[in-house]
């Protein structure tokens, strides 16, 4: 068997600037899993989370030369443009109205795969540390993060102050820092 | 606000995952560039962010892989083989330093060898255009040879046909009334075959729409034995067929020679 090739973050980026076939298999190979999961836990629905994935490595591919390591790690801008494409799938109209139908759906006929999947998908990564957060502070959290809600619209559906927004995000997230260490 | 109440503010969390303003990005990524501290932080929870959210993955379906690649428009290679071009980029970052110096002795013998390869091309260029040089003078110079073959042989059967001891041979002085005074050509004339040879010695050279033709009197009138072609430099010419004359004359005439010869125009005659 051949043995499995691993590169550093400096040779891998280096590698996908170049437009390297096998450095972006390499990539594939070891993120979509991260990716898949936190888009998967922002849309919750597989169909979905399959066209973003899709859309979000063909970004990668295509923006690789805006990546800028001085500013932060691969995965770390990875993770942002899932995050961000996955927010503006759930914002779009089209999802929205599909969301409508699919409750209406739900009222009647309460579909368990469904549930196992989205427990599934709540019980790991970073939702999983976010459980041990405090409710009050974890619901902020999971609207800013996994919602995508600026400060001031959470401070709206909660009838709290923005700055009790931010300074309670602010405490989870440094909470979120200890967990994973 | 000092570094270390920066860092425990949480803004580094918020910047990492994105939830941070504009302004307080800005202001995150130049705390980063100026401060070690800030930096040093930023990368631990990156570091550990990634972690958490590598070991617990939910692997997406397989077919996605090659439907992505399809989109992109490059192969699905796989990214676990080893593959040549990546180890030899990935070695001298790593783990080895001692590689470094293999690959910049590499990079020095590539150029060398480049270089090298340049002279020989140009070397190459130089001796091949002198090739083509022998070779044209080489082809200039045979056939040099085989027109000097063609004009030695026609030498060697004059000379033969001149040695025939049954050769007559007519010497046909210029006559009282030549344009040129000094003109002499002698006919030899093979008493067997009755074949006629030409050998000019001394006549001018006709201008380019004129010929001498040599005739033959047969009981007192001329007979056409054939023109002269000096354009050639032949010096001996087999002339046409003569089975019975009394003399030979030459007159110089209209190219491709005339019915009846121009009397004003006779340069030489020989009795037989």
């Amino acid at each position: 068997m051949a043995s499995e090739v691993t590169y550093n973050e400096q040779e891998l980026v280096y590698l996908l600037k170049e437009r390297n076939n096998q450095a972006f298999s390499y990539l594939y190979d070891n993120y979509s899993g991260a990716l898949y999961t936190i888009i998967l836990q922002i849309v919750k629905e597989s169909e979905l989370a399959n066209d973003v994935l899709q859309e979000v490595f063909v970004n990668i591919w295509r923006k690789i030369e805006s990546y800028d390591a001085s500013k932060g790690r691969l995965f770390t801008w990875m993770l942002n443009i899932a995050r961000n494409a996955s927010i503006d799938t759930i914002r779009s109209k089209s999802f929205q109205n599909a969301q409508k139908n699919q409750e209406l759906a739900d009222n009647v006929n309460t579909s368990m795969v469904n549930q196992v999947t989205q427990l599934n998908v709540d019980n790991i990564g970073l939702k999983k540390v976010l459980l041990k957060l405090k409710p009050e502070i974890r619901s902020l959290v999971e609207l800013a993060y996994f919602k995508g809600y600026t400060h001031e619209e959470i401070a709206q559906i909660e009838g709290i102050p923005v700055g009790t927004v931010k300074t309670r995000i602010r405490s989870g997230l440094l909470q979120l820092r200890e967990y994973l260490k | 606000m000092n570094v270390q109440e920066y860092i425990s503010s949480g803004i580094v969390e918020s910047c990492v995952l994105g939830l941070a303003s504009a302004d307080e990005q800005l202001e995150f990524e130049r705390m980063c560039a100026t401060s070690p501290e800030v930096n040093a932080a930023r990368e631990a929870f990156e570091l550990s962010l990634e972690k958490q959210a590598k070991e617990q993955a939910i692997a997406p379906p397989a077919i996605l892989k090659n439907k992505i690649f399809n989109e992109i428009g490059i192969a699905d290679t796989d990214g676990k083989k080893t593959a040549p071009v990546s180890t030899v980029i990935k070695a001298p970052v790593v783990k080895m330093g001692w590689l470094r110096y293999v690959a910049a002795a590499a990079i020095l013998l590539l150029m060398g060898s480049t270089a090298l390869n340049l002279y020989f091309y140009k070397q190459y260029q130089k001796y091949s255009s002198q090739y083509d040089a022998l070779v044209a003078s080489q082809t200039q110079m045979a056939y040099d040879n085989k027109a000097l073959q063609t004009k030695l042989q026609g030498y060697e059967s004059a000379m033969g046909h001149i040695k025939d001891p049954g050769m007559a041979v007519i010497k046909m002085p210029a006559v009282a009334k030549s344009p040129d005074p000094a003109s002499m050509a002698t006919v030899y004339w093979d008493t067997k075959s009755k074949d006629v040879y030409l050998m000019v010695n001394n006549l001018p050279q006709p201008v380019s729409d004129k010929q001498y033709q040599l005739w033959a009197i047969v009981d007192g009138k001329p007979v056409d034995a054939g023109v002269l072609d000096m354009q050639e430099g032949m010096t001996f010419a087999k002339m046409k067929n003569i089975p019975k004359a009394q003399a030979f004359a030459i007159t110089l005439e209209k190219h491709g020679g005339s019915d009846i010869p121009t009397m004003s125009a006779m340069y030489v005659l020989g009795k037989v």
